[in-house]
């Protein structure tokens, strides 16, 4: 979908530095980590484990564990800042405005409540319904996610579903008070591909029938280029680019982000395609590196002086790399 | 190829487990994980294992290591019969065959240096003796990568690309002729992953070793396969070379597995795709038939008479198909 760069933006991240605390130390898990989504809009970040994709995620929603903690920065969700609401306010955006599913399906449903008791008592919380409309809203919602049978599902309890099942009930849920953005952290990545397939074009379907948009955290690149209308790439907690999906695929700037789309076998790769793999592995404390935070591993800049800052390579295509330029032709991009 | 005798032969194997879900107690009945599994794998190749979560792809590794016990088929390690082999018997054979597990993690002792994991199996199946044994080790490390000072360190020091690496070098020191890879990289980020299976394709073509790789990520088993099975319920459905497998996919689940994968190619977005209906487990309300039927977009009245054989395709001898309308234009 096109967007309008007119348009004000639904959610605005701004300078997000989240830092967590081991013992008396606090250790910045992203940095300067910033994005738009706008109304409408399928958004991706997408990211190795230890990115920060995840805690970035969380802290829109002020949904870190007690060890994390947002230290910089702005969450503008409809122009007012998340980060600086009461708990009060707060609650009324939760779930009404921006709702969350997790990849935790089992972790996300009270187990001993069945889906019809835990999707009624929701609604009777965030809508004021009575129990009987409530019910009956539920088996709607329940049969928009792809439920055939919605009552029956209605007196299960979680376990007796399959992942994928549990998955759309976690949908319906979030579905339920309407709300203009659904984050999406790892959606699918416990699910089998065929069923995975089945949630993300659910997820396509409300998209485009509610209007709602939607922030989807994933590490496939794959899921990327069928979902997402744009792209933000992180890298040991900073974004390293961004840009529309077509952008990023048919022209990547980062050599993180070209690493990244040479490393994934793909099912029609010519049989004698080697895999390029990136030598080394992902920074586990990043906070003190100086300069560039890639290029211990970039295949041509271990002398990089190291780029902090981002430049445009094209309109709306940013990348956080000194020698975008210049490596996209070293690299035969 | 056909020629050698493979290193390793399943033989219609067969294993139920008893079924929990929402049966009375009484009435339990039992499930079949493996339902008629065969297959052979050639010295130097590849065999992949592709199929859901619980398809039985994992039983069938386990099966094939005497991890469980089979209910029926034969397991055959270059010729021999290996599933009968009392455990006495089977020890002096079992160098020859080794498994690297996906949780790398959980499958080294927390509590061993990376030397005693490594030594160990080398010295009590003789391996490699007292004095042999450290340059040994230092020889297996260089080979998966890792540098030999590391040897001295608990597992939890290492990342989880590091510790399965060393879960390879604990498998390679035996010498063994088969490795039998369970996900091996499913638990691993993208860029780990490749040089896992890089590493594994050089060792390969070093050893000339023979591997079964057991995966969900079609990409990497195809990547690494020379031939390669696909499972649904606990029977293979079709098998055949990798390449041609997957260009030509005959069976309507593989070509099902094939277009749910999401490919990084912006040209491919809208690509039309069989989306398929329901999920694993639903059996043919008849009781018989094919398993595959209820979620088939291709399925008649006659698939749910009775279950396809697995059969050579026409025209492609090498290739098996258990469907009855295999190789019709979709």
């Amino acid at each position: 979908m096109e967007r309008m760069d007119a348009a004000e933006p639904l959610l605005d991240v701004r300078h997000l530095d989240i830092a967590f605390a081991s013992g008396k130390k606090l250790t910045k898990r992203t940095e300067d980590v910033h994005f738009q989504v706008h109304p409408g809009e399928i958004l991706s970040i997408v990211g190795e484990s230890g990115c920060g994709k995840s805690i970035t995620a969380l802290s829109l929603l002020r949904l870190l564990n007690r060890q994390g903690r947002v230290v910089g920065g702005e969450v503008l969700f409809k122009g007012r800042d998340l980060l600086s609401m009461t708990e009060k306010e707060l609650d009324r955006v939760r779930g009404r405005e921006i709702a969350m599913v997790f990849q935790d399906i089992m972790y996300s449903l009270n187990p001993v409540f069945t889906i019809g008791n835990q999707m009624v008592e929701t609604l009777r919380r965030h809508m004021g319904m009575q129990r009987g409309q409530a019910r009956e809203r539920a088996v709607e919602l329940l049969e928009k996610t792809g439920i055939s049978q919605p009552r029956s599902v209605m007196k299960k309890y979680p376990h007796m579903l399959s992942g994928g099942m549990r998955q759309r009930v976690m949908i319906a849920m979030a579905l339920t008070c309407n709300p203009s953005l659904l984050i999406a952290d790892e959606p699918t990545t416990a699910l089998d591909v065929t069923i995975q397939l089945q949630i993300m074009q659910l997820l396509k379907k409300l998209r485009d029938e509610t209007g709602m948009a939607i922030l989807l955290i994933t590490h496939d690149i794959g899921l990327v280029t069928e979902m997402a209308d744009r792209v933000v790439v992180m890298y040991a907690g900073q974004c390293v680019e961004e840009a529309s999906t077509q952008q990023l695929l048919e022209s990547p700037a980062h050599p993180y982000t070209r690493a990244l789309l040479r490393a994934v076998p793909g099912i029609h790769d010519p049989k004698d395609r080697r895999l390029y793999s990136i030598p080394g592995a992902v920074p586990e404390e990043y906070q003190d590196l100086p300069g560039c935070r890639f290029a211990p591993r970039c295949p041509y800049g271990q002398d990089c002086p190291g780029a902090r800052e981002e430049s445009q390579v094209n309109p709306g295509h940013m990348v956080r790399c000194c020698r975008a330029q210049e490596g996209r032709e070293a690299y035969g991009a | 190829m056909e020629r050698n005798t493979p290193v390793l032969s399943a033989r219609d194997l067969r294993k139920a487990f008893p079924s929990d879900g929402e049966r009375h107690l009484l009435r339990k009945g039992m499930h079949p994980a493996v339902d008629g599994v065969s297959f052979d794998i050639y010295p130097g190749q590849t065999f992949g294992l592709v199929g859901e979560s619980g398809c039985g792809k994992s039983t069938v590794a386990k099966l094939l290591m005497g991890l469980e016990k089979l209910d029926s088929g034969e397991v055959y390690l270059e010729g021999q019969r290996i599933d009968q082999l009392a455990p006495k018997k089977l020890r002096p054979l079992r160098p020859q065959f080794q498994m690297v597990f996906q949780d790398s993690g959980s499958s080294l002792n927390p509590r061993k240096r990376v030397m005693d994991i490594l030594s160990e199996p080398m010295l009590y199946h003789g391996v490699a003796k007292s004095d042999t044994v450290q340059a040994r080790m230092d020889e297996l490390l260089e080979q998966v990568g890792l540098p030999r000072e590391m040897k001295h360190r608990y597992p939890h020091e290492f990342s989880g690309g590091q510790r399965q690496r060393i879960c390879i070098a604990r498998a390679l020191s035996l010498r063994p002729k088969v490795i039998v890879l369970d996900e091996p990289v499913s638990a691993l980020d993208v860029s780990v992953q490749a040089q896992i299976l890089n590493l594994l394709r050089d060792l390969q073509e070093q050893m000339h070793l023979t591997y079964l790789f057991i995966g969900h990520g079609l990409g990497a088993v195809r990547y690494i396969s020379h031939r390669i099975g696909v499972m649904y319920m606990g029977r293979l459905v079709e098998s055949g070379d990798a390449e041609e497998l997957f260009a030509h996919p005959a069976h309507p689940y593989t070509r099902a597995l094939l277009d749910a994968v999401p490919v990084a190619d912006y040209a491919l977005r809208n690509r039309p795709r069989i989306t398929l209906v329901g999920e694993v487990g639903e059996l043919p309300a008849s009781g018989n038939g094919c398993p595959f039927a209820p979620r088939c977009p291709m399925a008649t009245a006659s698939c749910l008479e009775h279950v396809p054989e697995l059969k050579p395709l026409a025209g492609a001898p090498e290739r098996t198909v258990a469907c009855l309308r295999a190789g019709e234009q979709r």
